[in-house]
């Protein structure tokens, strides 16, 4: 479990001169569950990309804990991401021709930290989750499915920190439901800080910080009973 | 992590197929290259090995080696027989061979010679015995005639058409061993059945009666003409069949006239050779020392006579060949180099199209080391399926020449791998190894947030 904090953050890209990404300061308690919503554009993805370290911030300081993303090279914000940060993405991202488990296994076996409790544990979270045949190929899950496989693989290291990106986006309602219930569950009982882009109005109600995003700066960030 | 490797190839069936199969037909090519360069030289070093000196009539040394070696038809001038008597009584020799080309039966050369040559060729005989009588024949291993079956000879080398001896049929009486060498096709009879067949008792007692009869054409310089020509070189050579033909039984369009002599097949035969021997195109000789057959060769090494080591000839024929073993090698390398651009293109273009994947991969915990060895690994396999393949492919190609050769000429062409072959290959593995890095390092080239946004 690790808290954010994150100081004069500000992300431009080339050629565009308003920053993309501006946050003067922001702290998110360990443990919290957040939604991060706002506009296409408002510079959600870029904050999600900073978050987990796939991009270094160009100016100011974002700190997981007691680790500055910003001066961690490049291997070492992998590293850091692989063991800390658990990630769930619109899309899926699971790969063609393997089975659920063997997914769900991939980034620790390309990371070479398999070992026999790996396994047990990735089939215990695949049950939780409600994957029948962990040996059955993704590509022939269902799309609730898949995101729930994706969901036992963000899992699967017990990370501090559980960052889903547009997780129901590309679900019909009845498997947003079930991947959102189970998201929001599954962190509270591994004790992850939540972390979750979304404009899924059933997912929003889970959560229970809101942070608004516009034009890459914080224009509204509600706690408690008001976010529900 | 090779789960994931093969899990991707199979995605990509088709093309990781291509690829393999580009890999292995252009390494094939240098193997098979390698392999028969390597087997026709081994082949006829092994071939040439039983006849350490070959003596013959003054012309070209490669027609010699190639015609006592290989058996292969070409018009031989012919030297008088008094060379045979004088090696046959030299104590520096151990044998002397005469060999009288000209005949074939059923596409085998008919080849007269004495049983020493036998012997040494198949020292232990697979079938039956060496013949006794001017009627018999002992045949090479690769001849599929019987013991006891007949063999009607026929003038020249059975694609002309030449007329069919009718005065005498031979009688199989033994077979070779296998000796991997064109003799095992030929056909062995007494040379002095060849000579009567041809009507030459030696000592040049009946020719140049009716030159008005000859035709000088092309056919009349085959060599079966020029073998039966006449007793000696000088008169024979340029006007080969100037013989007359005394039975006037024959007369074919385009066919010199022969001397047909009555030949009794049960006379025993005679292998004391003198002055009066008739004329042969090569004696096959067996020195007793190395420095014998030096010695030999210097002596018969004249203006009428002319003495070779067969092997030595053909070192220098390949040393030819070599320098064309070296283009075609050149050729199969630079077609492996176009090979490796073609894979290089393709992979990089495919590391490309997968960005996205390979994003993933890493946003997910997969450290770069692991996204750096799963594209390296991947053409890694290609090259090693592809090398396997080829190797193979570039294997059964030369077994295939090979077979296809020692079928038409019985010259067993060993196809072996040598040492300096797995040179060869580690280097095609190691060039493939360090070119196979530069699209796994541009795997790494894009940020996976990047990779991720597309």
């Amino acid at each position: 479990m690790l808290a954010l904090d994150i100081h004069d953050l500000t992300m431009r890209f080339d050629g565009l001169d308003a920053p993309v990404l501006a946050i003067d300061r922001l702290h998110v308690k360990a443990g919290s569950r957040v939604a991060v919503t706002g506009a296409s554009g408002s510079g959600k993805s870029t904050l999600v990309h900073l978050l987990t370290g796939l991009e270094r911030p160009k100016a100011g300081s974002i700190r997981w804990g007691g680790s500055d993303l910003g001066r961690l090279s490049t291997g070492r914000r992998d590293a850091f991401r692989a063991r800390n940060i658990g990630l769930v993405m619109q899309d899926f991202h699971l790969f063609p021709g393997l089975s659920a488990l063997e997914n769900v296994l991939l980034p620790v076996r390309l990371g070479w930290r398999m070992t026999p409790d790996m396994r047990k544990r990735a089939l215990a979270l695949l049950d939780i989750t409600g994957i029948a045949r962990a040996g059955q190929p993704v590509e022939t899950l269902s799309r609730g499915e898949m995101q729930r496989v994706a969901v036992a693989r963000a899992l699967l290291l017990k990370p501090s920190v559980i960052i889903a990106d547009e997780p129901t986006a590309s679900l019909d309602r009845r498997a947003g439901e079930d991947v959102s219930a189970l998201l929001v569950r599954l962190a509270g009982e591994e004790g992850a800080t939540l972390i979750v882009v979304t404009h899924d109005p059933a997912l929003l109600t889970r959560l229970d910080r809101h942070i608004h995003l516009d034009g890459g700066r914080i224009v509204e960030d509600v706690r408690g009973e008001a976010a529900r | 992590m090779i789960g994931f490797i093969l899990a991707d190839l199979r995605r990509f069936k088709g093309g990781a197929l291509a690829v393999v199969v580009l890999i292995a037909l252009s390494l094939a090519l240098s193997v098979t290259v390698t392999l028969q360069e390597r087997a026709l030289r081994l082949g006829s070093a092994r071939a040439a090995e039983k006849f350490d000196l070959v003596v013959g009539a003054a012309g070209s040394e490669t027609q010699l080696a190639l015609s006592a070696v290989f058996l292969q038809p070409a018009p031989l001038p012919l030297m008088s027989g008094s060379v045979l008597a004088d090696l046959a009584s030299d104590p520096r020799v151990a044998f002397a061979a005469p060999v009288g080309f000209g005949d074939s039966a059923s596409g085998h050369p008919v080849v007269g010679t004495t049983t020493a040559l036998i012997e040494a060729l198949s020292p232990k005989l697979a079938q039956g015995a060496l013949f006794a009588h001017l009627g018999d024949a002992v045949v090479g291993s690769d001849v599929g005639m019987p013991i006891g079956g007949q063999i009607k000879p026929m003038h020249g080398d059975g694609e002309s058409g030449g007329p069919v001896h009718t005065e005498l049929a031979y009688t199989v009486r033994g077979r070779m061993a296998p000796t991997g060498t064109a003799w095992d096709r030929a056909i062995l009879v007494p040379i002095r059945a060849v000579w009567q067949l041809h009507g030459m008792h030696g000592g040049g007692d009946d020719h140049d009666e009716d030159d008005d009869d000859h035709h000088p054409d092309d056919e009349g310089a085959q060599a079966g003409d020029a073998t039966a020509a006449g007793p000696v070189a000088g008169a024979a050579q340029d006007k080969a069949p100037g013989l007359a033909d005394a039975g006037g039984d024959r007369d074919h369009e385009g066919h010199a006239h022969h001397h047909h002599g009555h030949v009794d097949g049960n006379a025993p035969i005679d292998e004391h050779f003198d002055a009066q021997t008739p004329g042969i195109p090569a004696v096959l000789v067996k020195p007793r020392t190395i420095a014998d057959a030096y010695k030999l060769r210097q002596h018969y090494r004249g203006d009428t006579t002319l003495a070779i080591f067969p092997a030595e000839v053909l070192t220098r024929l390949y040393a030819t060949l070599g320098d064309a073993r070296s283009l075609l090698l050149a050729i199969a390398i630079a077609t492996q180099g176009i090979v490796l651009a073609a894979v290089l293109m393709v992979t990089i273009m495919h590391v490309g199209a997968r960005q996205r994947q390979i994003g993933a991969l890493r946003a997910f915990g997969a450290p770069r080391y692991s996204v750096v060895a799963i594209v390296w690994g991947e053409l890694i396999l290609l090259f090693l399926l592809g090398a396997v393949l080829g190797v193979a492919l570039g294997y059964a190609a030369a077994r295939l020449i090979s077979g296809s050769v020692a079928a038409r000429t019985a010259v067993h062409m060993p196809i072996e791998f040598a040492p300096q072959d797995l040179r060869l290959l580690l280097g095609f593995l190691l060039a493939s190894m360090l070119i196979s890095l530069l699209p796994a390092l541009l795997a790494l080239r894009h940020s996976p947030a990047q990779a991720l946004r597309a």
